[in-house]
């Protein structure tokens, strides 16, 4: 990718709402900006739009300076190519489907605005529906209305802010697909705001995790998932398994580093920057934990092994989901899953001992968390 | 699926120009908006000159305007309320060309300012009357007799009067009861009217019990269907030497209007109306 | 019947709600979007005649623009004639009396909108005159449109500034509320009467269209 392409964000104030927000989405590209409500989502993306002017920052698509340092460029909000679609839809009442399309079409010449609509509406299947008024419109098909405005500018960059909230979990799976097919078609950086990590991790190509106001983290959903860059992070993407522990020796050549997690040494891998005896917080992703089989036993076994008991099991589809309470310090559970079928055949249920290996490639260290809150 | 996709929409970016389209609704509401604005071309205010005159006289005068019309002296506009309004509207600019008061002070008072012509000249005196409506536990009796006796029995309800720090005719109304010594009694009773045109309608309309006014609206048809009067003796008050001046802004319509006035067939109508003959002869 | 009285009190209503409908677009709809210092104060001027005694509006009136001062010396200057006792005097006075009922209205009407729909216009490419008209203007015209019936209803029922400014004089100051009141003293019950019903008319019809005006906003934006 070139250096001007796509969009280029980088946003600092302290008041009135903290900012120190810095991100980039390519063309084509999906980023996904999560974080839980207040941690000035919104703000940005009408930062982006121009419809809320940051103290210093500045804001670039595709080359072209939008905003840019102590206010020397700052395009109003008409002036910018955003498709930007509300959370409530923000669709004007008075106006039918296709007059809110045009609506938007006004660097369009006037003959061609109502055709151009109705293609467009047509690309998010609401045809036959063109004159019907918002109010006359189900949740879903007012998200695809403002989907349509917001595509009608021919943006240079699509912001989607909670865009699938006010809609039914039905709808929302199709109008998921849907925007996954029109991102592919549209190919401009689409910014999504969420406070859904699952829906993150189905839409998003990347991730950009918020705290108050601050960018903590970019990457892959993956990335981000497994090896979040803090405490903080892991905790606000929900990584299950987060424990504090203390680094209790390091082998240097093989990347090999010994921890000690409440008297019971682990093995992770990797050449951390703490020295021994260090406090540290580590995460291991569900996929990490394996579980010790009764009928055959499986590699790795040597690896980390935890035994303990079977605190709860939540069978969700065909995914049996288990917490195991460690034998040594009952206090910290373990998270995991394991297919129904392999928690059927070793007869695992509430109440049953079991043993899992905590393998070390999945275990991630992190320093302590800043905000002090450190993890059990 | 996707006929004229974004590359179509980019080559039509070019073709910019924001033409506003007014959708039909925008439309009607600047045509309201416009009839609404559109100047409301004032007719101008009928001609004729502008007359403050006191409220006593508002049967007399619509009389003598109305043959000054007829011997084509032309219109004149008049306006009826207290004489103590009209000084204070005058002194405030208020465009009247004559002022009729009831009460000579308040004309002599505006000469002295400078804001009339000159010191202008009586026209009448006043009298006033015990009015008192049909059907009111109330005698008609002009020596207030009665209604010292009502007082003291409680047959009188509401008295009106026309306010006496404004209105001439409340202040010699005042006067009348001050000497008869049924000022502090009847006090708590009176009801003011604005100028002694409403202290009367305060009592024909069967409000009031009874009331002084002006004896020139008793003596009106419209009153004496509805009340009776009676005379209060002139020695029990102040003379009511009623004058009238031209103001500065006064114009020949206004002079010619005033010489009318003055005329003899301006004074027989006043000579029936309830007004007596100015002392000096005008 | 006062045909003078009743074309006078028509021609102020209309002059005034002719003078008000900018002035509470522009004021209303500066109060409903904008955060700016001194707003609170701006509100409270604005709702003032809406408490304040007819008399005290009309007295401070006399005062400003009686031919004492400088200002009632300046306007006669200007218009050859006086300000108060004048046509142009009550139009001051009626403009002023009648500030809340133009601005109130509209202001709440402008609110309504929202900030969001307001964003969505710009974030559609439209330049602020354009989200006036297409946007604004179309949503907040049932409010406009309340508020200039108020002001007409009001206006054409408006006694105590007419009397204090205006005095009654016909054609020029006298008023259909004013002509009731000289009907009423010059004991002609059935002109009082006459004109009397004309102005409760006025008054219900202009209630039932801001009622009407109402129920479309609700269903509007509802």
């Amino acid at each position: 990718m070139s250096a001007g392409a796509g969009l280029r964000v980088e946003l600092r104030q302290e008041a009135p709402i903290p900012l120190a927000v810095e991100l980039a989405c390519a063309p084509g590209e999906l980023t996904a900006l999560v974080g839980p409500s207040g941690s000035g989502k919104t703000t940005i993306l009408k930062a982006i739009a121009g419809l809320y002017r940051p103290r210093q920052g500045r804001v670039a698509v595709d080359g072209e300076v939008w905003l840019d340092g102590a206010g020397r460029i700052a395009l109003p909000a008409h002036r910018r190519r955003v498709g930007l679609v509300f959370q409530s839809f923000a669709l004007f009442p008075h106006l039918s489907a296709l007059g809110n399309v045009a609506a938007a079409m006004g660097h369009l010449p006037r003959a061609e605005r109502t055709g151009r609509a109705r293609e467009l509406l047509r690309l998010v299947h609401l045809e036959g529906l063109e004159g019907r008024r918002p109010a006359e419109l189900s949740g879903g098909q007012q998200q695809r209305v403002a989907v349509a405005r917001a595509l009608a500018r021919d943006p240079a960059v699509l912001l989607l802010d909670e865009p699938f909230s006010a809609v039914d979990r039905a709808t929302r799976q199709r109008l998921y697909r849907e925007i996954a097919e029109l991102r592919r078609i549209l190919g401009m950086p689409v910014l999504l705001v969420t406070h859904d990590l699952e829906e993150a991790m189905l839409l998003a190509d990347r991730m950009t995790v918020l705290h108050r106001g601050r960018t903590l983290q970019s990457g892959t959903p993956l990335e981000v998932t497994t090896r979040p860059a803090s405490a903080e992070v892991a905790r606000l993407v929900d990584v299950g398994n987060l424990f504090a522990a203390r680094i209790a020796g390091r082998d240097a050549d093989a990347e090999r580093v010994l921890l000690d997690w409440h008297g019971r040494p682990l093995e992770a891998r990797g050449r951390p920057p703490w020295p021994v005896g260090a406090r540290v917080a580590w995460v291991i992703p569900d996929g990490f934990v394996v579980l010790h089989r009764r009928d055959r036993p499986s590699r790795g076994e040597h690896e980390n092994p935890v035994p303990g008991r079977i605190e709860q099991m939540v069978v969700l589809g065909q995914t049996a989901r288990l917490t195991l309470r460690p034998a040594h310090a009952p206090e910290l559970p373990i998270r995991f899953s394991v297919p129904l079928h392999v928690a059927r055949r070793n007869g695992l249920a509430a109440g049953v001992e079991a043993s899992v290996s905590l393998l070390a490639e999945g275990i991630h260290l992190m320093a302590e968390a800043e905000d002090g809150r450190a993890p059990p | 699926m996707l006929a004229g996709g974004p590359a179509d929409m980019s080559d039509r970016m070019s073709a910019t120009g924001s033409r506003r389209r007014a959708s039909a609704t925008t439309r009607r509401g600047l045509l309201a908006t416009l009839a609404l604005a559109l100047p409301a071309v004032r007719a101008r205010a009928e001609a004729g000159p502008l007359v403050a005159a006191a409220a006593d006289l508002a049967f007399a005068l619509e009389e003598i305007a109305g043959r000054f019309r007829a011997a084509g002296g032309g219109p004149v506009r008049l306006v009826f309320g207290s004489s103590g309004n009209f000084a204070r509207q005058i002194r405030q600019g208020a465009p009247f060309e004559l002022f009729l008061s009831a009460d000579e002070d308040f004309v002599l008072e505006l000469a002295r300012d400078g804001l009339t012509r000159d010191q202008g000249v009586p026209y009448a005196v006043g009298r006033i009357v015990l009015l008192v409506p049909h059907g009111s536990p109330l005698a008609a009796d002009g020596t207030l007799a009665d209604l010292a006796r009502a007082l003291g029995d409680g047959r009188l309800g509401r008295f009106a009067i026309a306010n006496p720090e404004h209105a001439p005719y409340g202040r010699r109304a005042e006067e009348a009861l001050r000497h008869r010594g049924l000022w502090e009694a009847i006090r708590p009773r009176l009801v003011l009217g604005e100028n002694v045109g409403q202290a009367a309608q305060f009592v024909t309309s069967g409000n009031a019990q009874g009331g002084i006014v002006a004896w020139s609206l008793a003596l009106a048809p419209q009153l004496a269907a509805r009340a009776a009067h009676a005379p209060i003796p002139e020695a029990w008050h102040a003379p009511l030497r009623q004058r009238m001046v031209l103001t500065r802004r006064a114009g020949p319509a206004a002079e010619r209007f005033l010489a009318f006035l003055r005329g003899p067939e301006a004074r027989e109508v006043l000579g029936r109306s309830g007004f007596l003959a100015p002392a000096d002869g005008g | 019947m006062d045909w003078t009285a009743l074309r006078l009190s028509l021609e102020l209503a209309l002059v005034t709600v002719a003078v008000l409908l900018p002035v509470g677009v522009l004021l209303g709809r500066t109060l409903a979007f904008h955060r700016f210092p001194g707003r609170g104060l701006v509100e409270a001027l604005v709702a003032l005649p809406l408490v304040l005694p007819p008399t005290v509006l009309g007295f401070y009136l006399l005062a400003a623009f009686g031919a004492a001062s400088p200002l009632g010396r300046l306007a006669e200057a200007l218009l050859g004639r006086p300000l108060v006792f004048s046509f142009e005097g009550l139009v001051l006075a009626s403009v002023i009396a009648n500030l809340p009922f133009a601005v109130q209205p509209v202001q709440r009407g402008f609110e309504a909108i929202g900030v969001e729909l307001r964003d969505a216009a710009a974030a559609c490419g439209m330049p602020p005159l354009v989200r006036f008209l297409r946007v604004e203007l179309p949503l907040a015209w049932p409010a406009i449109a309340t508020g200039l019936v108020l002001v007409f209803a009001h206006t054409m029922g408006e006694f105590g500034v007419v009397l204090m400014v205006g005095g009654s004089i016909p054609g020029e100051t006298r008023t259909v509320a004013i002509a009731i009141y000289d009907r009423v003293q010059a004991f002609d019950d059935r002109g009082a009467a006459l004109l009397s019903a004309v102005l409760l008319a006025v008054a219900l019809v202009a209630i039932l269209a801001t009622f009407g005006f109402s129920r479309r906003v609700g269903r509007r934006l509802g």
